[in-house]
């Protein structure tokens, strides 16, 4: 009896247990926001046991931020924070590419120049702001300076690992049909690249939000780092909060924009890689 | 016969790490204009390496080549087909086709028209827009067909191009591959593994042998035209041409190449 009763509950047991997977989007939505909702009743429970100092509560981070948003404060920090991963961002990949570009085209240039890439790769881009503060003082430029130094060379070593790695059936195939030199680079090689070369820009572009952070918290403080560091600075731990989500925010947009070029640009290499 | 060959080797030599490695040694044959010529033999006898040397793509180290009279040279007189058809994944099947019309020289409307009326020889003008990875093994290789007939050939070089294909598809493309070759004449040197495949298609038969690759013998086919018209399995001759292309490659691997690797796999302290 309970033996008949355990198979009759068994058999549809692997058909309830797949159905999760196939959860519709609105249900993925649900589970989302009951996450959110979580963390913000964890959040009051840490304020309620351990006071506002270890965690603020969340209806404080929401008046802070109305605050910061309503006077300014908040709109010319990101301003702020925006040109200089901008600029940073933009400069690094156009010297990076053209860089990566030089070397992974050229044998001899490669070979000479590896050892010193490779040594400024793995030197944390924090160790040269002493040296640019020195250079280029404490204000934009100079925090330009510092995310572009930063975000370089990872868009410079996957560029030329790009080109370098180039598919060489797909290299031979142009040279059988006649291309020089020139139209085996340009139009087979670096295609052949986009996506190493997308990679290294999607790396650069999370780097130049951190170093663009970073510099502001050494630097002159400004943007939204310096208002981390002016409200941490002061306990204001509400205030912080606010700024957090702003670059939480900052840092998302900025990946799903580069997902989406990567989508854009990259549309054949959807299911490449299974056939040969 | 007393025309000039179109490709002709002599005492052709090459070899690959400073030496070390010998591809090809002392190999000489002919091909005829409008000859459909195979190159026969087991892997690593150098028959890549041979379509290599003829296109232009490697130099030899000793010996004398000629393509169309010429030092080889890439370009639109000699196309190859490759064993996977390399496509350019990033460019549509009209745009693969139309690169190597831009190599041609040719203007860009008139690329156009021409890789369309291309894809209709072989079939596939429906999928002009799409995408290498979007079509099945058997189409991206009507269209590295495609392609190489784009730049209308003197001399076409296929490597190994139905390997890696599906036995029916397989079948169906030879049959279409010699019909064209019937229509038009043009010079063919085709690399293959598969003994049945070389007789089906071939007029001659070059049978390498490995390590170093050398020319074992040539064979040349005759079959009754049109050869498609029944199974050409079922003609008496074919199983002539099989059985004698068979024994020769098995005096090539008495010869001991394999009896060495087989011996090799075994260490002597295991026994
Ligand atoms: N670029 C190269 N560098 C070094 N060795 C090479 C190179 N190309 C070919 N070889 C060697 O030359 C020999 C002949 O190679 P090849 O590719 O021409 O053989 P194949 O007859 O086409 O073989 P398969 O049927 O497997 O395609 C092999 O021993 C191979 O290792
Ligand atoms: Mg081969």
């Amino acid at each position: 009896m309970s033996l008949e009763q355990n198979e009759t509950v068994a058999a549809p047991a692997p058909i309830a247990r797949r159905r999760p997977v196939a959860l519709g989007p609105a249900a993925i939505l649900a589970l989302q926001a009951a996450v959110v909702i979580a963390i913000i009743v964890g959040m009051f429970a840490l304020n309620a046991a351990a006071g506002k100092l270890v965690m603020p509560k969340p209806t404080e981070v929401l008046d802070q931020s109305i605050k910061l948003w309503s006077d300014g404060t908040m709109l010319k920090a990101l301003g702020e924070s925006v040109t200089v991963i901008a600029l940073g961002f933009l400069f690094s990949a156009v010297s990076g590419i053209l860089l990566g570009v030089l070397l992974g085209g050229n044998r001899l240039l490669s070979r000479v120049f590896d050892p010193f890439v490779n040594a400024l790769n793995s030197t944390p881009g924090a160790a040269f702001i002493p040296l640019i503060i020195v250079w280029f003082g404490l204000y934009t430029e100079a925090k330009i300076v510092v995310v572009w130094n930063a975000a370089l060379f990872p868009i410079l070593i996957n560029t030329a690992a790009g080109i370098a790695n180039a598919n060489r059936d797909l290299v031979e195939m142009g040279r059988a049909f006649g291309a020089k030199r020139a139209m085996l680079f340009w139009r087979i090689m670096v295609p052949d690249a986009l996506p190493s070369i997308l990679s290294g820009l999607r790396i650069g572009a999370a780097i130049s939000t951190v170093g663009t952070v970073i510099a502001e918290l050494t630097m002159a403080q400004s943007g939204l780092g310096g208002l981390l560091a002016a409200a941490g600075n002061r306990f204001q731990m509400d205030r912080y909060f606010a700024v957090v989500i702003v670059l939480m925010a900052l840092g998302t947009a900025l990946t799903a924009l580069l997902r989406y070029a990567e989508r854009r640009l990259g549309r054949w290499r959807v299911v490449q890689g299974e056939g040969s | 016969m007393t025309e000039k060959p179109i490709i002709s080797l002599r005492n052709v030599t090459k070899t690959f790490k400073n030496g070390a490695i010998t591809a090809l040694q002392n190999v000489s044959f002919d091909v005829r204009e409008g000859e459909f010529l195979s190159l026969v033999g087991p892997s690593g006898c150098g028959k890549t390496t041979l379509l290599r040397v003829i296109n232009g793509l490697i130099d030899i180290d000793a010996g004398d080549v000629l393509s169309l009279g010429r030092t080889p040279e890439p370009g639109p007189d000699l196309a190859m087909v490759f064993q996977s058809a390399r496509l350019l994944p990033w460019l549509t099947v009209s745009g693969n086709i139309e690169f190597v019309l831009e190599l041609r020289g040719m203007g860009r409307s008139e690329r156009k028209e021409r890789a369309i009326a291309l894809l209709g020889a072989v079939g596939l003008r429906d999928f002009a827009d799409a995408y290498a990875h979007e079509l099945s093994g058997g189409m991206q290789q009507r269209i590295g067909l495609a392609r190489a007939l784009a730049v209308e050939p003197k001399v076409l070089l296929m490597d190994e191009p139905f390997a890696a294909l599906d036995a029916m598809t397989r079948e169906v493309l030879r049959r279409e591959l010699y019909e064209m070759w019937s229509r038009r004449k043009m010079t063919i040197v085709f690399v293959t593994h598969d003994i049945d495949e070389a007789i089906l298609l071939s007029q001659t038969i070059v049978l390498l042998k490995p390590r170093p690759g050398r020319v074992d013998g040539i064979v040349s086919i005759d079959l009754p035209e049109p050869r498609f018209a029944v199974d050409p399995r079922t003609y008496p001759q074919f199983a002539q041409y099989r059985s004698h292309i068979w024994q020769r490659i098995q005096d090539m691997a008495r010869e001991g190449t394999k009896l060495e690797e087989l011996a090799g796999a075994f260490p002597k302290d295991d026994l």
